[in-house]
């Protein structure tokens, strides 16, 4: 084997607050081979941004420093390197992309200007040899018309396409690494899989080598040669992907494996006739018909008349008391807005949403206090969705009073509902700032199974978390399914997670219903092509399932 | 082009705001106590004259038709006539318009000059001794009294070292702007501390932020971090708190203008509520309503020009 | 993030608590200040405050008059201390009642909306329309010039700031989780309103309340040297700057010393806005 291209040796970054120093970077060593796409894989906290910013030396504050080891990029140590220096192996040598495209591209700064301003610096080109290269960057990362988007700033583009101009902004002074920092998290799946796709066509064209870092060993088993997986500031293990995901040697990494919410290979299902028979035996409990819901969005008299956006458009589904229903989508599909519609929070444009027998369109009053005292939501964001001045115990204790429950059984009902979410009773005095995220979505369900509501819907519940504590609360929400009979609608954005907890799945792809199904059917057998492209481009944690990235991302429902 | 479309419509949108403005000014003359002839014109006026004005402006009529009259009276350039300066209000107004101008307009522009350098240094050197400084002076500045600082300004400039004229307005250009120099220097001392403090904190945040690291991270010096995206991003909001600010402004160069005898606006209302020349301050109370307005408009079409995201 | 502080030395734990609210400390410390001294006003000031002694006019600062003494041979430092208790009281007052009104209002415009929230909010721009000062002046002319003029003045004009601050917290605020949570468990309006929002916007208007404060004594203060406010030989800071102009050529004292403590009192309440401001997260 050749020597590395980047050497991580030992490197230790403390954090130096007016006490003893904090270690964020524990005696870290990864090699980076020429060519090769190494995957950083951990959850949030594991340091493994902070690394590859110590690589940069753009530590994120200036109470960082990095203490011990060496950095060798071609016979240099980087740690050593003046700050003039590292101007030059910036931009030049390694490259770095960011999580959110939306927030690091300069918003008042042409697109065009962002890519030229490095080739002009680090070149010496001049402006117009700049703008050249800045196109012919633009044309090569997919930018169907580079001339005019040129001069485009990022808000005019989708996230996908700010990603695509944060790569050629990476890239334009033509890099040997390419450090990039959860490219796709804040996309969609199809879109990420385009991006990685790139990524990947790109490592082809220009020989570059990537560090990707990644909380999901999906993206990991689709796009990397090695694996090093970090936890609190230490490297667990490193080597070869398929050695590593088929052996993995360390707690940790079979932990964060299991974790994986993959989907199944096609198991062969059970004929679906047994519960289609147990459907026709009780009434729904929820039923939603032809349902659209229109908003208002913003738009005054002199601008143009009012423009009317139509988040959801004739959706009908049925809901059986005891099922489990995920409701999947990418954003802007109308999931979330279906939603609150059927909690009445909403207002439905046309259509119906009837609720055990009682119907929202047609008796608002009369439905709205059943939904009120029957059903219950769990929300995305798990601290935002808590009232920040209020301890647990006052949360939970608010609603158990306001559903008639008599003072003297509510501490005991408080430390029930704890229990149920395996939550120790000492949280009833904590706040949601001193709990961590998986901590405040548990407070989050308790809060919902206060009301002892027949229906909940979860939205994005577990979105925000990292993989470990995913799995907890969706076994959490698979046992207390199995305890209390719940009826679930579960929406998602991750297919996986919905394959694993709900026995039925809706699709939906702005605003309509694309397929509908038992999951185990409609994950194996996919009717329409939105479906499988959404399938498609989940990146699997076994390496030979490729990734296939949709050309187009049009359903076929019209 | 179709961003500043808006400049067209937005007059039609502001008619509310105009219609608010000239039923404050009505009632605010309205709600004086007596008779409201007497009340307009004085206690020495002219049976005759009192016949006149009443019948001009309907003061035997209803209240809403009163108003109907103001209304018709304004769209004739008509606000009534000073008693103090026995001439039209609006034609009096309008020879005070330019000392006001002229000092709000040098003000900003020292005030920019002041606190553009204050908040670039402390940003750039944050947590040190300059930013120290800088914080500590403009959180003290924003507490200064005008008229108080007006004083020592003179006490220093004009008693000790007779640099400055102690107070009046000059003929020449150069003249007028030796007058206002002391004037001007004192709002912006103030003003300046209210800039910096903002754009400090927006400069700050600004060099946090990821688009910062972004362009690091493409190796850009510190040098065009700053100037290329730090300062344009960090323009913005102090760009609408300057807007927000220019009704303070105004009302401040009220007092200023009466520390330094400039015959301004700000002077005009001062001597008007003093001698009850209340058709002059009703008159100065709209010009001022309607400065606020317009500059609020021109702080819209600079906002829309440097931020391309904003759409009105 | 979690250093436990306990066994640290407890000067080093108090030192590091002073440095980290220097600001607090330091607002604190001013405002109580300036509170002691407007109550112990009669204990403390050593001469009359409005007593005319005709052999000490003008005198510089000395011994026996450390702020020297005005053209009506009356003791600075006496009418300065005097003065505290008018100036704080500007403050206090001038604040209060704009709070209270703007609040509530805020409050009900941004949880209600739509035809409600529309005509607060036009009335709110027609306000702010008028220069902050050109506005209270014209009020002041028709009820005449004196404190109370000043105070209902600032009532009416005042509440603008703070209705449109809580207004746009509260619309925040009100498509929150948590407040979508609160609606879909059924609590009602008052309830959501009150328990859930207003505690939670009202942390913007605290921090609020330190910076007008400012503007409040500045503006009172000028309108008392316009004459409009507070009436000689009343000792109030503002007046007694507009006393002193007609001297600056021979008793620069005169206007300095009252001049400076408004300068203090304004930068207590800006230190504490800063500090509750880092405290609360919250930033103008």
């Amino acid at each position: 084997m050749t020597a590395p291209l980047l050497s991580i040796r030992d490197l230790v970054v403390n954090f130096h607050d007016d006490v003893s120093p904090r270690t964020l970077i524990d005696h870290v060593s990864v090699d980076l081979a020429e060519g090769e796409i190494l995957g950083l894989v951990g959850e949030s906290g594991s340091g493994k941004s902070l690394l590859c910013r110590a690589v940069m030396g753009l530590l994120p504050s200036t109470k960082l420093s990095i203490d011990e080891g060496s950095v060798e990029l071609s016979g240099r140590d980087l740690v050593k390197a003046s700050s003039a220096e590292m101007l030059a192996v910036r931009g030049r040598e390694i490259g770095m992309i960011f999580q959110n495209p939306s927030s690091h591209l300069d918003p008042v700064m042409k697109i065009g200007q962002q890519i030229a301003e490095g080739i002009r610096f680090h070149q010496g080109a001049t402006a117009s040899e700049a703008r050249e290269a800045a196109i012919a960057m633009l044309a090569q990362v997919g930018f169907p018309d580079p001339k005019r988007q040129f001069n485009n700033y990022p808000h005019e583009f989708s996230g996908g396409m700010r990603q695509r101009a944060m790569i050629a902004a990476a890239l334009s002074c033509r890099p040997k690494i390419l450090i990039a920092d959860e490219p796709t998290t804040a996309l969609d799946v199809t879109i990420q899989a385009q991006i990685l796709e790139l990524i990947l066509d790109l490592r082809e064209r220009l020989g570059l080598s990537v560090i990707m870092i990644t909380h999901d060993l999906g993206i990991v088993a689709q796009t990397c040669d090695r694996i090093a997986v970090m936890r609190h500031g230490r490297l667990v293990e490193q080597g070869e992907k398929r050695q590593i995901l088929a052996a993995p040697k360390h707690d940790y990494t079979q932990m964060l494996i299991g974790s994986h919410p993959s989907l199944p290979a096609e198991e062969m299902t059970t004929p679906a006739a047994e519960e289609m028979t147990n459907c026709h035996k009780t009434k729904p409990l929820l039923e939603i018909d032809d349902l659209h819901v229109r908003f208002d969005v913003g738009g005054s008299f002199f601008n143009g008349g009012s423009k009317v956006v139509h988040a959801v458009k004739g959706v009908s589904l049925q809901v059986m008391p005891g099922n489990t229903i995920g409701i999947v989508g990418e954003s802007g599909s109308g999931k979330s807005t279906l939603a609150r519609a059927i909690l009445g929070l909403t207002p439905l444009s046309s259509g119906h949403v009837t609720f055990d027998g009682v119907d929202l369109a047609q008796q608002p009053r009369q439905a709205v206090a059943k939904l009120r005292r029957e059903t219950a939501m769990v929300f995305q964001d798990p601290l935002n969705a808590l009232n920040p001045r209020m301890t647990v115990g006052e949360t939970l204790g608010e609603v158990l009073r306001f559903h008639g429950t008599p003072s003297a059984d509510i501490p005991g009902r408080i430390n029930e509902l704890l229990d149920l979410v395996h939550l120790g009773r000492e949280f009833a005095d904590r706040r949601p700032r001193s709990m961590s995220g998986g901590q405040c979505q548990r407070v989050g369900i308790a809060r919902a199974l206060a009301v002892n509501p027949r229906l909940i819907i979860a939205d994005e519940c577990v979105a925000a978390l990292d993989v470990t504590i995913q799995k907890q609360i969706v076994d959490l929400f698979a046992e207390l399914k199995e305890r209390m009979n719940l009826t679930l609608l579960f929406i998602a954005h991750d297919l996986a997670i919905v394959r694993n907890l709900c026995e039925r799945v809706v699709v939906m792809y702005h605003g309509e219903v694309v397929e509908e199904g038992r999951s185990a059917d409609v994950f194996a057998r996919p009717q329409k092509a939105y479906t499988a492209a959404l399938i498609h481009a989940v990146p699997d944690i076994d390496p030979d399932k490729k990734l296939l990235a949709p050309k187009i991302a049009a359903p076929t429902a019209a | 082009m179709h961003r500043y479309r808006f400049v067209l419509y937005r007059p039609l949108q502001l008619l509310p705001v105009l219609f608010g403005i000239s039923i404050i000014t009505f009632v605010l003359v309205r709600l004086i106590p007596g008779d409201p002839a007497r009340v307009l014109l004085g206690t020495r006026a002219t049976p005759t004259a009192l016949a006149r004005i009443r019948e001009q402006y309907g003061l035997d009529e209803p209240i809403w038709l009163q108003y109907v009259y103001f209304i018709e009276n304004l769209a004739r350039g008509e606000m009534g006539k000073s008693i103090l300066y026995k001439i039209d209000v609006l034609r009096l107004i309008a020879t005070r318009i330019e000392p006001t101008l002229m000092l709000v307009l040098t003000s900003v522009v020292l005030s920019i000059l002041i606190a553009l350098p204050m908040s670039a240094i402390a940003a750039r050197r944050q947590g040190r001794l300059p930013d120290h400084a800088v914080r500590v002076i403009s959180t003290m500045g924003i507490g200064f009294p005008p008229f108080w600082l007006a004083l020592m300004l003179i006490i220093f400039f004009s008693v000790q070292l007779d640099l400055f004229p102690v107070s009046g307005y000059g003929d020449t250009f150069v003249d007028k702007l030796w007058h206002l120099a002391l004037p001007s220097l004192t709002i912006a001392l103030s003003l300046s501390a209210v800039i910096t403090r903002s754009l400090r904190a927006a400069m700050i945040q600004s060099l946090r932020s990821d688009i910062a690291t972004a362009a690091r991270a493409r190796g850009m010096p510190e040098r065009i971090v700053f100037w290329r995206h730090v300062l344009p991003n960090s323009l913005v909001p102090t760009i609408n708190l300057l807007a927000v600010n220019i009704g303070w402004l105004i009302g401040g160069s009220v007092v200023i203008e009466t520390v330094f005898a400039l015959p301004g606006m700000g002077q005009l209302l001062v001597r008007a509520i003093f001698s009850r020349d209340y058709m002059v301050v009703q008159g100065v109370a709209m010009v001022f309503a309607c400065a606020t307005v317009l500059v609020n408009f021109l702080a819209d079409v600079v906002t829309v020009t440097v931020d391309p995201r904003v759409k009105l | 993030m979690s250093v436990s502080t306990a066994r640290l030395p407890l000067s080093i734990g108090f030192s590091r608590w002073l440095g980290r609210h220097l600001t607090l400390a330091l607002g604190l410390g001013l405002l109580a200040f300036f509170i002691v001294v407007a109550l112990a006003a009669p204990l403390i000031a050593p001469y009359d405050p409005v007593m005319q002694t005709a052999e000490v006019r003008l005198q510089p600062p000395s011994l026996s008059h450390p702020f020297g003494t005005d053209n009506f041979g009356r003791d600075i430092l006496s009418r300065v201390i005097w003065g505290a208790r008018i100036d704080l009281q500007i403050a206090f007052i001038g604040v209060i009642f704009p709070f209270v009104i703007g609040t509530l209002l805020g409050t009900i415009a941004g949880f209600f909306g739509g035809f409600v929230d529309a005509v607060f909010m036009r009335i709110i721009d027609v306000i702010l329309a008028f220069p902050f000062l050109v506005l209270m002046l014209s009020i002041i002319a028709i009820l005449g010039p004196g404190l109370t003029s000043f105070y209902i003045a600032m009532a009416l004009v005042g509440w603008v700031s703070y209705a449109r601050l809580v207004r746009a917290q509260i619309l925040v605020l009100k498509n929150s989780d948590y407040a979508v949570a609160a609606v879909s468990l059924g609590f009602s309006r008052t309830r959501i309103m009150f328990r859930h929002l207003l505690p939670n916007a009202v942390a913007g208007s605290l921090v609020f309340v330190m910076s007008d404060a400012v503007l409040v004594l500045l503006n009172g203060a000028a309108i008392s040297y316009l004459g409009l406010g507070v009436q000689p030989p009343t000792a109030e800071w503002g007046i007694m700057v507009a006393e002193g102009q007609p001297f600056i050529t021979t008793g620069w004292w005169i206007p300095l010393f009252p001049g400076l403590s408004i300068v203090f009192l304004a930068f207590a309440f800006s230190l504490l806005g800063d500090a509750l401001g880092d405290m609360l997260g919250v930033h103008e």
